[in-house]
């Protein structure tokens, strides 16, 4: 039994995605001028959200394992399309990581004074794609939460960005959009390669009757289709671009849950519904993973644009993550997975700090520009280097959990991989330390900076509870792992033994 | 033999040649009035008598098919349920009236898409007034949807024929009803020009395929209609040059109506020159009525020839031409909407790529089983209903954009979100599912004609179309980014007609209610399976 008991009448991840339609209906009849009003309504079902998915969480059983909570509707019966909702222990943790993000993203964005009303329907409507996209075990009905979460990003950036906001958002869009048409082509091999006629993924991955070499040719398309998202070299370049341009709640959402979708998508889809395909391509993708891990950290090491180094870092750390999807064991899976959380976590701390609390008053991210505003923000000082320390991978953080798990996991299937990769290490520490000094620490080059406006209690609160989760997760990282491991298991084992899972 | 049953089975045809002459018949009457103010008065009376009669003969035939409620046969004998059952007398099913004319699922589903299209453009035309003899305008629009049903039920050559013309000599009229402006005019006759060498080149290929079954059959009468020729072309087996060269020339044919690369130089030209609800229409109707009529043409007279559209095997047969000109369609008509500046020119390469997508249901009629063969004529007719409803709905936002504006050109529709939010939703949702973006209409079409041409094993033209559909992103995106990230002209609000916002509203909630739930329509779609006379 799970911590509490949750009734069984209501249908819980319908209403938790459901809890973001609603607010952005209402606000697009709030009249234009109320815009706290919008502020507060969008806020306030953030945070239902939130409890919606934390309750799922604690409701969630670990000893009975599985999906639970399974809603089941018919919706286009004659091609075997449903209506299937049901998480397991890899959804919750994301689904708990995107409460947590889009109610510290909501408090972050109360600035926005330029087109409130739009801004407030598209952001809640990209957090119900994402929501869905957990939630759902219908390969079809994933899909279109997939595209729901994608496409508002570009009027996001376009609108509400800066830095090159047009050419950003248009690159986004169109290497999120290429990649879908290769996930299409992967949905479509499986749902006739498999002779099923069905997009129901429980009954996919139960009977893999799709043979090894359909399995070998569609793998690719499938996986590189959600592996675009996920930020994977080569085809990474969107990412940072992205990053910089977006408004500082949308990089948060994006770099904390959106990559994530791309990561869990490879996942749930091409390796749990295609595992002899997985197995060939794995190390082929462990090899490329290399290049994201280390080469991104370089770059990021080069970056004179705070968000820009943190949107390399998040290439470097997302690399981590698909790295250990490759080496594909139990211990590696569940570190990606708790990766996946930690990242998010802290990439939405770095940006809120960053993109909310520095830029917004600053109006500049230069490096060279910034300095000595632990003087001025200690606050914000403080948050930047709690998030600085989980990404170097500092005990008693929740990113050292990770990234331990993930390089125990790579170690036993490719060592040398896993050598070469613990490279960004020292490299990740250099760039981070180096991003705290000149801002936080070195003189106060620009005397105006004296005068910057207090924080306000929106930015506190938000960046206290993403540090608090970062450190209860570092000290107690069993709460999530435990449930992650669950998730993860069935997929493990499938990888492990695919003897018995083809039939030629 | 004709008999006086039939009439209830053509009474939407019926109704509109009545509503036509009306239209005409009460504008004579008002000759009197050239002044201003009294053609004002003139178009509105030809306007809303158009479109109240167009949305009354929706509803007769929506009644008559049955989809929406069938009368019981217990019911109780009154005076409603008597007109009701002799109305639904003449609803799906029966043989074809004098073998000419089919009353199936396919001609009534066709023939509600149509009229509603034009109850739709009609919407549009409310406010867009025609400059001179405005009944003729709305007339013409009646007469073209007339033809246009009759297309979609023509089960014998020379009704086909004669269909075609009359849905085609109207819409050059109407192309090029404003001969004050060089654009408009030239777009008239471009449009005769190529319309009455495409007729020629389908006459050519009917004649070819009415000598040939003459000369199959040894001096008896020769097939007239789609059946038997069909039948004939089947006993001489895989039917020899003359055959299929009839049946590539009436391809061809059609293809030039349906504005198929190679056979599309017209259709950007033309869109741009029209006005604009004449635009809506030719590129929603008068392509859903060219693909039905190539549905009905190639399945019953020519299924022996179907041939497969497998990469590399079996090259032959019509289903290899389509994936062909599938090919084309999809690459060109992307590719050179891309560069376009004027929103009404992009707009017609976007419905040229769509002609694309279109093939492929056509295509399914190459898979072996007769499940998946079915499956392709539903995807195909859901894709033209949705297809019909968002062009209409793009169309209209930009006649409304062009009647404030005084322009089309893509940069016309800078800061429209700030100028008018409502009108620049509406417009920005029929583009994104044009692009095909979940959870709308668009979505579910082409992905549901995807599965059936993946299935009929062109999934190496899938993949293309699937990349293609990438491309077109990127000037839909275009047009959202004008839309909703450059800065307006002038900051004062752009008012949209009523007229307008209501047809877009329209299609819009179409399709939203038709993506989340396909389900309310292909029920009904899935009948279109069984054609009449096969």
């Amino acid at each position: 039994m799970g911590l509490i008991t949750l009734s069984t009448d209501i249908p819980w991840l319908s209403l938790t995605w459901l809890s973001l339609v609603v607010p952005s209906l209402l606000i697009a009849v709030i009249p234009d001028s109320q815009k706290q009003l919008m502020r507060i309504v969008g806020t306030g079902f953030a945070f239902v959200s939130l409890v919606l998915s934390l309750l799922l969480f604690l409701g969630y059983s670990p000893t009975v394992g599985g999906f639970q909570f399974v809603e089941r509707l018919d919706w286009i019966p004659q091609l075997g399309i449903t209506y299937l909702l049901g998480v397991d222990g890899i959804s919750l943790a994301m689904l708990v990581l995107n409460g947590v993000v889009i109610f510290t993203g909501a408090l972050m964005s109360w600035n926005i004074e330029n087109r409130t009303k739009e801004y407030w329907v598209l952001l809640l409507l990209l957090t119900t794609g994402v929501y869905g996209v957990f939630v759902s075990l219908d390969m079809f009905l994933f899909f279109v939460f997939y595209e729901l979460a994608v496409l508002p990003m570009y009027l996001l950036i376009g609108i509400w960005g800066s830095t090159r906001k047009e050419y950003g958002a248009m690159k986004l869009t169109m290497f999120l959009m290429a990649g879908s048409a290769l996930a299409i082509i992967g949905m479509l091999a499986i749902y006739f390669g498999s002779g099923l006629r069905t997009f129901d993924m429980t009954i996919l991955a139960r009977n893999v009757t799709m043979s090894g070499d359909m399995q070998r040719i569609f793998f690719p398309p499938l996986f590189l289709g959600f592996a675009v998202l996920a930020g994977m070299f080569p085809f990474h370049t969107w990412s940072p671009t992205g990053h910089v341009a977006a408004p500082t709640a949308v990089s948060m959402l994006h770099a904390g849950v959106l990559m994530k979708l791309g990561a869990y998508g490879c996942l749930r889809a091409a390796m749990w519904l295609m595992p002899t395909g997985a197995r060939y391509w794995m190390p082929i993708i462990a090899v490329l993973t290399i290049l994201n891990v280390v080469y991104g950290a370089t770059i990021a090491m080069a970056q004179r644009d705070a968000k820009y180094i943190i949107g390399y870092s998040s290439v470097s750390h997302m690399g981590l993550v698909v790295m250990a999807l490759a080496a594909g064991t139990q211990i590696a899976l569940m570190g990606a997975v708790l990766q996946m959380f930690a990242h998010g976590v802290m990439t939405a701390l770095f940006f809120s700090v960053v993109g909310r609390m520095v830029y917004e008053r600053t109006h500049t991210r230069q490096l060279p520009e910034l300095g000595g505003l632990g003087k001025v923000m200690p606050f914000a000082a403080v948050m930047f280097i709690l998030g600085g320390l989980s990404s170097m991978g500092m005990p008693g953080l929740a990113g050292f959990w990770a990234e331990f798990a993930i390089f125990i996991g790579v170690w036993e299937k490719y060592p040398l991989i896993a050598v070469i990769a613990a490279i960004s290490i020292p490299i990740t520490g250099a760039y981070i330390l180096r991003a705290v000094y000149s801002v936080f620490f070195d003189e106060v080059k620009n005397p105006e900076f004296l005068n910057l406006p207090k924080l306000t209690w929106q930015e506190y609160t938000g960046a206290a509870i993403l540090g608090t989760i970062l450190i209860a997760v570092g000290l107690y990282p069993s709460v999530l792992t435990e449930i992650i491991n669950t998730g993860v298991a069935p997929i493990a084992r499938q990888l492990s033994d695919v003897i018995v899972a083809v039939r030629p | 033999m004709f008999q006086l049953t039939d009439i209830p089975r053509i009474l939407p045809e019926i109704l509109l040649l009545v509503l036509a002459l009306l239209v005409l018949g009460s504008d004579i009457f008002e000759r009197w009035g050239s002044s201003d103010a009294a053609r004002l008065e003139r178009v509105r009376a030809s306007a809303q008598l158009t479109t109240i009669g167009l949305g009354l003969i929706f509803v007769i035939a929506l009644v008559q098919s049955g989809y929406v409620y069938k009368l019981p046969d217990d019911a109780s004998a009154n005076f409603f349920t008597n007109i009701l059952r002799n109305l639904q007398a003449g609803g799906p099913g029966q043989q074809p009236i004098v073998g000419a004319f089919a009353t199936d699922d396919l001609t009534m589903i066709a023939r509600l898409t149509f009229i509603g299209a034009a109850f739709l453009t009609s919407l549009l035309c409310l406010d867009y007034h025609p400059n001179s003899n405005p009944a003729e305008f709305y007339a013409m629009i009646l007469f073209s949807t007339m033809g246009m049903c009759l297309m979609a039920g023509a089960t014998e050559l020379v009704l086909i024929f004669l269909a075609v013309e009359l849905t085609s000599i109207p819409l050059y009229i109407l192309a090029g009803y404003f001969h004050g402006e060089t654009r408009s005019s030239e777009a008239g006759m471009k449009y005769f020009i190529f319309g009455a060498m495409s007729s020629a080149l389908m006459l050519y290929g009917m004649s070819l395929a009415y000598g040939f079954t003459a000369n199959a059959l040894a001096g008896n009468s020769a097939a007239n209609d789609l059946t038997q020729l069909g039948k004939i072309a089947e006993l001489a087996g895989q039917g020899g040059p003359v055959l299929t060269l009839a049946m590539v020339l009436i391809i061809a044919g059609v293809g030039y109506k349906v504005a198929v690369v190679p056979f599309h130089g017209w259709s950007p030209d033309v869109y741009q020159g029209a006005p604009t609800p004449v635009t809506a229409f030719v590129s929603t109707a008068s392509k859903a009525a060219g693909f039905i009529l190539l549905f009905r043409l190639l399945t019953v007279a020519f299924p022996s020839l179907a041939g497969s559209a497998v990469f590399g095997e079996n090259l032959g047969g019509w289903t290899s031409l389509l994936a062909f000109l599938a090919l084309l369609t999809l690459i060109v008509g992307n590719l050179a909407a891309l560069p376009q500046m004027n929103a009404k020119r992009l707009l017609a390469y976007s419905s040229i790529a769509h002609a694309g997508f279109l093939l492929l249901g056509l295509i399914a009629w190459a898979s072996p089983e007769q499940f998946d063969r079915d499956q392709g004529a539903v995807a195909l007719v859901y894709y033209l209903v949705v297809y019909t409803l968002t062009n209409i709905g793009g169309f209209g936002a930009l006649a409304a954009v062009s009647l404030a504006v005084g322009g089309d050109d893509v940069k016309d529709l800078n800061g429209l979100a700030r100028r008018n939010l409502p009108l620049a939703v509406l417009f920005a949702i029929c583009l994104l599912s044009l692009a095909g973006v979940p959870p709308l209409a668009g979505f579910f079409a082409k992905f549901y004609i995807f599965m059936v041409g993946w299935q009929s094993g062109a999934w190496w033209l899938v993949i293309i179309a699937l990349f293609t559909t990438v491309v077109s992103l990127y000037y839909y995106l275009r047009m959202l980014k004008a839309m909703f990230m450059e800065a307006p002209a002038t900051d004062e609000p752009l008012s949209a007609p009523a007229g307008i916002m209501s047809a877009i509203s329209i299609s819009v909630a179409g399709l939203v209610i038709l993506g989340i739930f396909p389900n309310i329509i292909l029920g009904i779609i899935s009948r279109v399976q069984s054609i009449a006379g096969l």
